[in-house]
């Protein structure tokens, strides 16, 4: 078999030439394509395992703070549940203290409207009592019972002690020599000069009477001076009606 | 037209153009021609190459063969594959491209040439040697001739010589023996006989290439691995001693 030399070199050097070509066009290219995809996706890779490690992060940090977050408002919701239960109870006492008030209110006002249903009760029990012993005096005695007031006036002034005439002795002395007489009625001249005459014998002289009509005074009659007084009404006997009255109905309030 | 006839055993023989000793034959033409389609194809392809994950068939085409180069070099040498990609690749690629192309009618692989079988497996007789020594120095190449002692340098010797040899023929023979038969049967058989024959040889002509390229990447890796024994050897001894 023969072989040319120059082929044969000729053939190592073709050869040679192009492993050099292929090297340049082909491998070199083609593998450092391969190598750079391959880095590509390692790099991928590892930007996925570091975003998965940082979402992982994320996630614990947000169950972290989730969990702060659920605390915060057990707390939260605790601290506000015993501020209302506070609140409710300062509000309690404050309506029970306003209650109170308007209990004591109302207490007050009944109070005082009971008072002035027995001040209008006297008023018209004295005025109607008056009425009847009047008309009685005066269709049983045929005598006015101004009369019989005036009468009962003079007794008692004739009827003074002694320590009590000075008292009032003293008393018109130390009151400008003024005496005031009060009256729910009028009284005659007669009348007035015997009560004059009473009144000097029994205290003393030297001094003014002044009379002055007072439809206060319930059928009565009375002497004021400096702080004493000598008088007669039927306001004491009154009294003790009115009294018994509100006694009684008390009773009857309780019971209903 | 037959450019090689059946009396001529070889391409070689075509001669084209001649000046003094140098000579153009077919197989030189053949051979730039297969060169050209592989360079030129080449860069064709890689102009425009893209290390994105979207790329084009021709690439992935190129990619699926580099990578198959790649793997099987890895299994042997275990690292350093891209090292020696360029020889076992464009050997692989030269064998291959110019078997094929023995469809095309008027074609005559220059693998059917002795001489270029020859060149090639020159190439690898240098290359083993060249790897080795620059892989693990001169001197452990050179001692591993004389191993497991100096009587046996000469069977070292015969041994490498022998293989080259066995490369040169292996192809050789195979290639030129497969056109003189489809030669002969186109002669003497009906037209489908010498088809089946064609595909077959299609099959030979890169199975071919695969051994004569696996087959150096063997002797290079068994260059290198014994180069790896006699050091880890050393190795050891210096590590036991110490």
């Amino acid at each position: 078999m023969h072989i040319d030399w120059f082929v044969f070199l000729a053939q190592i050097f073709n050869f040679l030439l192009l492993m050099y070509l292929l090297k340049r066009f082909l491998y070199g290219r083609i593998i450092k394509a391969m190598d750079d995809r391959e880095a590509k996706i390692a790099s991928r890779f590892a930007e996925a395992e570091d975003l998965k490690v940082k979402a992982n992060e994320e996630a614990e940090l947000y169950e972290k703070r989730n969990r702060m977050l659920h605390e915060k408002k057990e707390i939260m919701l605790n601290e506000a549940t015993m501020a209302a239960d506070a609140k409710r109870k300062e509000l309690m006492e404050k309506v029970r203290t306003d209650v109170d008030a308007v209990k004591a209110r109302w207490q007050d006002m009944l109070v005082r409207e009971q008072d002035a249903f027995f001040y209008d009760l006297r008023q018209r029990a004295a005025k109607q009592l008056y009425a009847t012993a009047r008309k009685a005096l005066a269709d049983l005695a045929d005598v006015e019972l101004e009369e019989r007031i005036v009468d009962e006036f003079i007794r008692r002034v004739k009827a003074l002690d002694e320590e009590k005439s000075v008292q009032i002795r003293k008393a018109i002395s130390g009151g400008g020599n003024k005496v005031i007489i009060q009256s729910a009625f009028g009284i005659a001249e007669p009348r007035q000069a015997q009560i004059e005459e009473a009144l000097k014998k029994q205290i003393t002289n030297g001094f003014t009477i002044r009379y002055l009509k007072q439809p206060d005074i319930v059928s009565g009659i009375e002497l004021r001076v400096n702080g004493h007084k000598i008088a007669w009404s039927l306001n004491e006997y009154l009294e003790a009606l009115v009294e018994s009255l509100t006694e009684t109905l008390q009773k009857e309030a309780h019971t209903t | 037209m037959e450019i090689v006839s059946l009396n001529q055993i070889s391409p070689d023989q075509v001669i084209i153009w001649s000046w003094s000793f140098i000579v153009i034959n077919a197989t030189i033409l053949y051979t730039w021609l297969v060169m050209a389609i592989l360079v030129v194809g080449s860069w064709f392809i890689t102009r425009h190459l893209s290390s994105e994950m979207n790329v084009s068939r021709w690439q992935h085409f190129l990619e699926v063969i580099i990578s198959i180069i790649r793997g099987e070099i890895s299994e042997m040498t275990k690292k350093g594959a891209d090292h020696y990609v360029p020889l076992v690749g464009t050997l692989f690629l030269f064998i291959c491209m110019s078997n094929v192309l023995v469809v095309v009618p008027g074609f005559v692989a220059p693998t059917s040439s002795m001489t270029t079988t020859a060149a090639l497996a020159t190439c690898v007789f240098i290359a083993v040697p060249f790897y080795g020594i620059s892989r693990n120095g001169l001197f452990h190449y050179v001692r591993e001739y004389f191993q497991p002692n100096f009587i046996f340098f000469p069977f070292h010797v015969m041994g490498e010589l022998s293989r080259t040899l066995a490369l040169t023929v292996r192809l050789f023979g195979n290639i030129m023996s497969h056109e003189k038969v489809v030669g002969i049967l186109l002669a003497v058989t009906p037209f489908l006989f010498p088809v089946v024959m064609q595909i077959l040889g299609l099959l030979i002509g890169v199975i071919q290439a695969y051994i004569f390229a696996i087959l150096s990447m063997v002797y290079i890796a068994s260059a290198l691995s014994a180069e790896d024994e006699v050091h880890h050897t050393e190795t050891n001894k210096e590590g036991v001693s110490a």
